[in-house]
């Protein structure tokens, strides 16, 4: 709980930018547990520890129930551990005091708001210049493709285009660091691939660093420079796998060796296999 | 991405669930002809059975009475100006101070959890007591006047609203809490942004009751002890067997309610365009034929 308490100081202390090679996210033994009636104490989170570099795409598999989406929203200040420490490293260039954007699975979208408006939502909540945040939240509607819709309501674009625009709200205060739940979790298999490819560019062309929950294994290994492998409740990281794909540009990479190595590695490491009951979703 | 954007259109031409359509609606002509053929249908078996105007009064006299209040001068006795403006000044007057005292406890006990464990216990247990049953000591407490049925209206009117306002409060997504959490957002803008508007069509739910309470107040205030107002007008005439004259003070009465709860509707309607309706009749309503 301390330890927490001193990383919160420096999330929001004036720090001077990132020390070249220092990680973006510092996770140590952090864990979660509650009381639950009935059920007593529930371990949510089994102490973890991990780094994320400045810049680095890191992707975290794990069967359900291990902590995954836990750890996530301790990362983005939602819940607070019960022990163990994190930090996010604060960097220059950010725009707000919030370090973090986030993604969740549905795309939480306000229905009263137009597309534009909710991707201006953290202008509002963290006050911002509104005229600049409003050129940069048509750059970047513009970037994911949802031009010509700013003025439309959430109850009018498809899922997918909803994922977009809050792919555009998280990115809208330039923070140096997205943090995603199983964001295309809830698409069908096309637009998923489709969202995969536009967020790999994305993120080759912002550098940054970015954090995602997956239960896809091909999606982690398509998309993460390296990828964290949670077991079963009490979930851990058992290890940590890096892809090393020859191009990640293009979808096309999917049927590489190296592509199909990493998913049988993970598949592996995860128990699924056709002899072994499914206990993976 | 060229995929979703040439299925965009076709999801933009389906009608988003409460969005209001602009369409030519002839139903209303309709429900008026209906009306009339009723009217009719009642005139011609009153005429035909010769039911005394005492028991039953044709509706050609209904409308007579009507006129010829509207026709008084405005000093004369029977004359309706001056009871609408009293039944509609206790009507509003109950509406709006019940709404925004419901609306301003539900939101506190809502935000204060202190609160809640307070003065939730009590607010369940006045809910119980049946309300009109106090008409009578507020009449002795407030007077004859129109203060009397403003604190009856507002006791009926407030309940619905605490209570919805409570329930929109406690219904607001999780994600969309957490999603302000993550932007660092104060209490004040997570409430201004998310909170509030969340609320909305629960609020609205409560101000729609509240407008048909509001009404039914100013007229058991009426009935147990008042000056002027259409329930005195209504109690007079009876009195005297002017069942016509009766009927027509319940016409207008009941055309007030109408109005007020139009006029929440509009709001409603203009407001919560994104909202799909909470109004288990105007659903029906909506229902395509």
């Amino acid at each position: 709980m301390t330890t927490h308490h001193a990383a919160a100081t420096a999330v929001t202390g004036k720090a001077p930018g990132l020390a070249p090679g220092e990680p973006a996210i510092t996770v140590r033994n952090l864990a979660k547990s509650y009381r639950s009636e009935g059920r007593g104490v529930v371990n949510a989170l089994a102490p973890t520890s991990f780094t994320v570099a400045d810049g680095e795409f890191v992707c975290l598999v794990g069967p359900s129930g291990c902590g995954k989406s836990t750890l996530l929203k301790i990362l983005a200040g939602i819940l607070k551990p019960s022990s163990g420490e994190y930090r996010i490293h604060r960097q220059g260039g950010a725009v707000a005091d919030c370090q973090i954007g986030l993604v969740f699975q549905s795309p939480v979208l306000l229905p009263w708001r137009t597309v534009l408006e909710n991707t201006m939502l953290p202008a509002d909540a963290l006050e911002l210049d509104r005229d600049a945040m409003k050129l940069r939240a048509m750059q970047l509607l513009d970037m994911v493709g949802l031009k010509g819709f700013e003025k439309s309501y959430p109850s009018e674009l498809s899922g997918g285009m909803q994922q977009r625009c809050s792919i555009t709200r998280a990115l809208l205060h330039d923070p140096p660091i997205l943090l995603m739940d199983e964001p295309f979790g809830a698409l069908d298999a096309m637009t998923r691939d489709v969202m995969n490819a536009e967020l790999q560019r994305i993120r080759l062309e912002s550098g940054k660093t970015i954090f995602l929950i997956t239960h896809s294994i091909s999606e982690a290994v398509f998309l993460a420079d390296r990828i964290l492998v949670m077991s079963a409740r009490p979930g851990r990281i058992i290890e940590e796998v890096i892809p090393n794909l020859p191009d990640r540009g293009s979808l096309d990479v999917m049927a590489s060796p190296q592509f199909g190595t990493a998913v049988h590695r993970i598949r592996k490491l995860l128990g699924i296999d056709v002899r072994d009951r499914p206990n993976v979703d | 991405m060229s995929i979703e954007q040439n299925t965009a259109p076709a999801d933009l031409a389906a009608e988003p669930d409460g969005a209001p359509v602009r369409r030519r609606d002839y139903r209303w002509l309709l429900s008026l002809g209906t009306l009339v053929a009723l009217l009719a249908i009642l005139e011609g078996a009153i005429r035909g059975f010769e039911v005394p105007s005492y028991i039953f009064p044709a509706p050609s006299e209904i409308f007579r009475s009507i006129y010829t209040g509207f026709a008084a001068p405005l000093s004369s006795k029977s004359a309706y100006y001056t009871h609408i403006l009293t039944t509609v000044s206790e009507a509003l007057g109950s509406f709006v101070c019940g709404s925004v005292l419901g609306i301003a406890l539900g939101g506190l006990i809502a935000e204060f959890p202190l609160l809640r464990r307070l003065a939730l216990p009590y607010v369940i247990g006045l809910q119980s007591v049946p309300k009109v049953a106090l008409a009578p000591l507020f009449v002795v407490w407030f007077g004859l006047g129109i203060s009397s049925k403003i604190v009856l209206g507002i006791l009926l009117t407030f309940f619905p609203l605490m209570v919805n306002t409570l329930a929109g409060f406690a219904s607001v997504e999780k994600d969309r809490l957490e999603l302000m959490k993550s932007l660092k957002a104060s209490p004040w803008k997570t409430f201004r942004y998310v909170k509030l508007p969340s609320a909305l069509p629960f609020i609205f739910a409560g101000l729609e009751m509240a407008a048909a309470y509001s009404v039914l107040g100013a007229v058991v205030g009426e009935f147990v002890g008042g000056n002027s107002g259409l329930g005195v007008l209504m109690l007079n005439r009876n009195a005297s067997l002017d069942i016509a004259g009766s009927m027509a003070a319940l016409v207008l009465l009941a055309l007030l309610g109408i109005t007020l709860q139009k006029l929440v509707t509009m709001a409603r309607n203009r407001l919560l365009f994104w909202a799909p309706s909470k109004d288990v009749l105007r659903n029906v309503e909506a229902q395509p034929d």
